[in-house]
């Protein structure tokens, strides 16, 4: 009996636990002053954020009446999960992430694109004298986070039979210290820092091979785009401002992000801006941060292909910009 | 004590299927999203659908997990065994038998890929390095703790040293040993999962901890909690065999381990 009794005490206990734990997310930031709005940033503080911290130092968030507080991340931050549960209003993602997120039910909504051309690519020692991205698969080995798109896309397009494939930990040593070692990158990032290294590293770009998402998106779920219309607008044109304000002189943004992000010097901050100034603009007349329903129906088609979603238009995936 | 075997199962059977209860009902009555909180009957069918890949997952880390829990049972022992054996050996060593446990995988990962490739050879190099240290400071507790009228008799009837050590010491200090080595067991699993994190070889589809990396990109959060299961149960497994080789070998020694186990 007195088992049974210490039981039904434990058992509710936990009930209680759950249910306290599991409290229904905070609400949206009142709209009363200044629109409250965090920003959860996928990695420490470096160029690709550069805009938004041009636009935080410059006022432009608040001369559009906005309080917006930048989230540094950093490896594993769970951008979508926050977003969906309410505990940040915006995040930094990808195209691809978003439209599985969408598949496995989350409402999110893509605001703002900053890459036209996505920046992932293949590092490979130039010594090798590869001619093409297909050279990669031939021999050698290959350090890829598995199980994201790209590398779902790579394994379908050239197949990883005659290679050796193993994990990438955001780490140079083994590129440094195999020379028959290709690794995954971003071209603003690891190709600077192999090169500091004494490395002389040769870059193929994802995209070349077909596989180029929209990414650096600016990502919010749904219910906050219906219930902040008008803020949400006068975010993306503060971001906007910032962004071309920062693409004219990234000096000032850079030193602030420097004093975030100690680890990363000035001089990588000052060339990996200038790498990603191409990837942003993208084609002559195309205003930045643009999005166009045929590339997301594309990467929706090759992700269907992947198996990663169910077929499904991506027409509400994102917000066309004015 | 054989007819009480059935009723030992029950209490953790009943636990299980309450919390699982609740946790499901919390999920629908709340309304939550698979991807913040996955159902458990959503866990139980990635569990049913995915169960040869999963399978071979573990078994995978179970080789890796157990060859490294093997290697710091070995290491370990001989580990305790030097230190043990003159206190100024310990006093200028133990310190650093300490640094293994704070070591942390991730940072030294790198170059536990470098001396040792990709592959199993870094993944049982990082269990061992995780599950070593219960098993160096047990051994050594138990070396250390014989009993001092046991040995004045061993010194009253001139035993050697090494006569002391094999016939007393150690024998004594095999309990502990074992008590180290069962709580290293959980450990090596987790230090195995963690290798694969960073050192896994993808050929043979990998381990555990890739298969957890893969759901984690997919955003397959039920994938994921299968894995965590199957982790959960390749611990038990070790901890049951080892609990087993716990009981064969005390049997004669200490009958106190059958009470209680």
């Amino acid at each position: 009996m007195k088992d049974l009794r210490l039981l039904k005490i434990i058992g509710l206990g936990m009930l209680m636990l759950i249910l306290s734990a599991c409290k229904a997310p905070p609400d949206d930031p009142p709209a009363e002053g200044a629109f409250k709005a965090d920003i959860q940033l996928d990695w420490v503080p470096e160029p690709e954020f550069g805009g938004y911290y041009a636009a935080r130092d410059s006022g432009l968030f608040s001369q559009e009446h906005l309080e917006v507080h930048l989230k540094p991340g950093g490896p594993g931050v769970p951008t979508l999960q926050l977003i969906e549960s309410g505990q940040v209003t915006f995040g930094i993602t990808t195209a691809d992430n978003i439209l599985i997120a969408r598949d496995r039910g989350a409402d999110l909504v893509a605001l703002f694109a900053l890459y036209q051309t996505f920046p992932a690519g293949i590092m490979v020692h130039a010594e090798r004298g590869l001619h093409g991205l297909e050279d990669v698969f031939k021999e050698g080995t290959l350090a890829m986070e598995p199980g994201t798109p790209t590398f779902k896309f790579l394994e379908k397009r050239f197949g990883f039979h005659h290679i050796h494939v193993v994990p990438y930990t955001n780490n140079l040593s083994p590129f440094l210290h195999d020379p028959q070692l290709a690794q995954q990158c971003y071209v603003t990032a690891e190709p600077i820092a192999a090169r500091r290294a004494g490395a002389s590293p040769f870059v193929f770009p994802i995209s070349d091979a077909g596989y180029n998402p929209y990414s650096g998106i600016l990502v919010t779920k749904r219910e906050v785009l219906i219930k902040h219309k008008d803020e949400v607008r006068r975010l993306i044109r503060a971001i906007k401002a910032g962004w071309t304000a920062y693409l004219k002189d990234p000096t000032s943004a850079n030193q602030a992000m420097h004093q975030l992000n100690p680890t990363m010097d000035e001089a990588t901050f000052e060339a990996s801006s200038k790498i990603q100034a191409p990837l942003i603009v993208g084609s002559p007349g195309t205003p930045i941060g643009q999005m166009t329903l045929e590339r997301w129906q594309t990467l929706s088609g090759q992700l269907v292909e992947l198996g990663l979603i169910q077929p499904s238009d991506p027409q509400s995936a994102f917000e066309p910009s004015e | 004590m054989k007819p009480l075997s059935g009723v030992l199962w029950l209490p953790p059977l009943m636990s299980f299927v309450l919390i699982t209860g609740l946790i499901e009902c919390s999920i629908i009555l709340m309304d939550l999203p698979a991807y913040l909180a996955p159902r458990p009957s959503a866990v139980a069918l990635a569990l049913f659908i995915h169960a040869e890949e999963l399978l071979k997952a573990t078994r995978h880390t179970g080789i890796a997990a157990i060859t490294g829990l093997g290697m710091s049972a070995i290491l370990g022992a001989l580990l305790a065994i030097t230190l043990a054996s003159h206190p100024l050996i310990r006093r200028a060593f133990y310190p650093y038998a300490v640094f293994f446990q704070t070591v942390p995988i991730i940072a030294i990962a790198p170059m536990l890929v470098i001396w040792f490739g990709y592959g199993q050879g870094a993944v049982v190099a990082a269990s061992f390095i995780v599950s070593v240290s219960p098993i160096i400071a047990n051994t050594l507790t138990g070396l250390l703790s014989t009993d001092p009228a046991l040995l004045d008799l061993f010194r009253i009837a001139k035993a050697s040293r090494l006569d002391t050590l094999f016939k007393l010491r150690i024998p004594g200090a095999i309990p502990h040993f074992l008590t180290g080595l069962r709580i290293a067991s959980g450990l090596a699993v987790i230090g195995a999962i963690v290798g694969e994190f960073v050192a896994d070889s993808y050929e043979d589809g990998g381990g555990i901890g890739t298969a957890v990396e893969i759901a984690l990109k997919e955003q397959r959060t039920d994938l994921v909690f299968a894995a965590v299961l199957m982790s959960s149960l390749l611990g038990l497994i070790i901890f049951w065999l080892v609990s087993g080789l716990n009981q064969l070998s005390l049997k004669y020694w200490h009958l106190g381990e059958f009470k209680d186990s």
